[in-house]
């Protein structure tokens, strides 16, 4: 199942916006490649992005490529449709990523929403949305 | 030093709850304030502070001002206003704003209010149409994770997980709150009871939740007026004490997206339980009747759990069967049907019933109340009450 867009309604594609400090979550994305911001003083990763580590509140903060591994932390199924972009059913999953502390919200790519459990490990695969945008999307560990 | 009897809630006003108004949220705002000054006693042009609503971060549906109601009930002068955002997380804090002017001597009258025109209006909950572009909101929508029901669904199937939680007892918060809405003449589900079968065969919204577990998508206004107990005693009715008021964000708050702290659930209601027993000197033993904020039937045995009515993984079998929840069990919640059943007036219809167990004149009456409790919107920053008899 997972995700299928109905590509006749990309005009309701939400664009990704970013404050300066997030740019380079996006601009990362744009080349498909999947980055979190981390403190270099206290190690400390922060996503969503932030200006300043709000743990030791350092500004030295650097960009790490994600190993792109995780595991479901929890997951909903639409089956009512609220965007039309978005064919339900659809999953839409909450990842814990290997780097500490980090979770994304992203769509399964592969597999079928009553495959899912917690802790299923998944990694990270791109998805072309439009000719602007690939999302980091998610496939089961075979 | 605390809030407690220092100020009370002496005027409830409201309009009827429908699914299409034929008037503006203005007009309605208006109709509710009104109402709200004739059941306390006052004049309108008395009225001299007041607090709306905000949703801060979701473009608004707060189309009706603190100006426009002040303008159109001919108020000469607010010496304080306030908003208190949001969206339902702002219910108990409008009180909590107003209870505060009130007992600095920044007004005497202050008039809370919230007019909302969802199920006829242009601006519609849950809609992709209805979210601003501001970036937090680029972690979500641009993976069709759009709507309400789904966001609370998120941390409602971890919650379910960590604590054995099931949807039958999902579905007993649902059961309780149309028996309590059936004997309500106010209420959307007025004489419309439902089985556990109605439940379970509503259709899936987004899973965990089916169209049961969801609150009511209505037009309608809420007006409640707060002053002094000093004021209060020139005024027509019994007042409501305010025992405590609370507000809190938690650690790392999202505007309904905050899965990136350690608890995805909803430990802003934890913070808020910690203040309303702390100011009190009560416990949750104390509470005779619990309005608790309702847009989905999870955020009732969460907020059980949170509050410390019982321990962590007991909210749902608290439900089970409904009798425990029921106006005869141990803890009756959402007396007036909630907003799972009367009316989805963001918390406000929820803080007038609970003046209504306090006042004696509730639909389902629960007798001897001494205590009651009102809470906020979860998934945001939250806010809640308790309410009391005078002393």
């Amino acid at each position: 199942m997972a995700l299928e867009l109905n590509r006749r309604y990309l005009k309701y594609f939400f664009e990704p916006v970013a404050e300066s400090f997030e740019e380079g979550f996006w601009e990362a994305v744009k080349q498909k490649k999947l980055v979190f911001q981390r403190c270099k003083e206290c190690g400390e990763f922060l996503h969503p992005p932030r200006p300043m580590c709000h743990r030791c509140h350092s500004y030295d903060l650097e960009w790490v490529k994600s190993s792109g591994k995780g595991s479901i932390y929890s997951w909903v199924v639409f089956t009512r449709e609220v965007n039309p972009l978005y064919r339900v059913p659809f999953e839409v999953v909450l990842v814990e990523m290997e780097e500490k502390g980090v979770r994304f919200i992203s769509n399964m790519a592969e597999g079928n929403p009553e495959d899912l459990y917690f802790g299923m490990p998944v990694e990270v695969v791109f998805v072309d949305i439009n000719d602007e945008w690939p999302l980091p999307m998610f496939k089961p560990v075979k | 030093m605390t809030i407690k009897n220092k100020a009370c809630i002496v005027g409830i006003g409201s309009t009827e709850f429908s699914r299409a108004s034929g008037r503006s949220e203005i007009h309605m705002a208006v109709d509710a304030a009104m109402a709200a000054c004739r059941d306390a006693g006052l004049k309108p042009e008395e009225i001299d502070g007041a607090v709306k609503f905000g949703t801060a971060g979701q473009t608004s549906t707060e189309f009706t001002t603190e100006t426009d109601v002040a303008r159109c009930l001919g108020i000469p002068n607010l010496r304080y206003f306030a908003e208190a955002p949001w969206g339902g997380g702002a219910c108990c804090a409008t009180i909590l704003h107003a209870a505060l002017a009130v007992s600095a001597g920044m007004a005497n009258y202050v008039l809370c209010f919230r007019s909302l025109k969802p199920a006829s209006g242009t601006v519609r909950y849950g809609r992709p149409a209805n979210i601003p572009i501001d970036s937090h909101w680029s972690y979500t929508m641009p993976f069709g994770f759009a709507s309400p029901t789904s966001w609370v669904a998120m941390f409602t199937r971890r919650w379910m997980y960590e604590t054995g939680a099931t949807n039958e007892q999902l579905g007993w918060v649902a059961i309780v709150c149309r028996e309590n809405a059936a004997v309500n003449p106010r209420a959307i589900f007025y004489g419309r009871p439902i089985t556990m079968e109605d439940y379970f065969n509503s259709p899936m919204l987004c899973d965990p939740f089916r169209m049961h577990d969801t609150c009511l998508e209505n037009d309608g206004a809420v007006a409640l007026i707060v002053t002094t107990p000093e004021r209060a005693k020139d005024l027509r009715q019994k007042p409501a004490y305010i025992t405590s008021a609370a507000m809190a964000t938690g650690w790392d708050s999202y505007c309904m997206t905050s899965y990136y702290r350690e608890k995805i659930g909803i430990p802003e209601m934890e913070e808020v339980g910690k203040e309303l027993w702390r100011q009190s000197g009560l416990t949750p033993k104390d509470i005779d009747v619990a309005q608790f904020y309702a847009a989905f039937t999870s955020l009732v045995p969460m907020q059980m759990e949170a509050l410390g009515f019982v321990g962590v993984g007991e909210g749902g079998p608290f439900c089970q069967g409904g009798d425990r929840i029921r106006p005869t069990g141990e803890l009756p919640i959402n007396t007036s049907g909630g907003m799972l059943s009367e009316s989805y007036i963001h918390g406000m219809n929820m803080i007038a019933e609970g003046m209504r167990q306090i006042r004696g004149t509730s639909t389902t009456q629960i007798k001897d109340v001494e205590n009651v409790l009102v809470t906020g919107g979860l998934g945001v920053p939250t806010s809640a009450l308790i309410l009391s008899q005078g002393r």
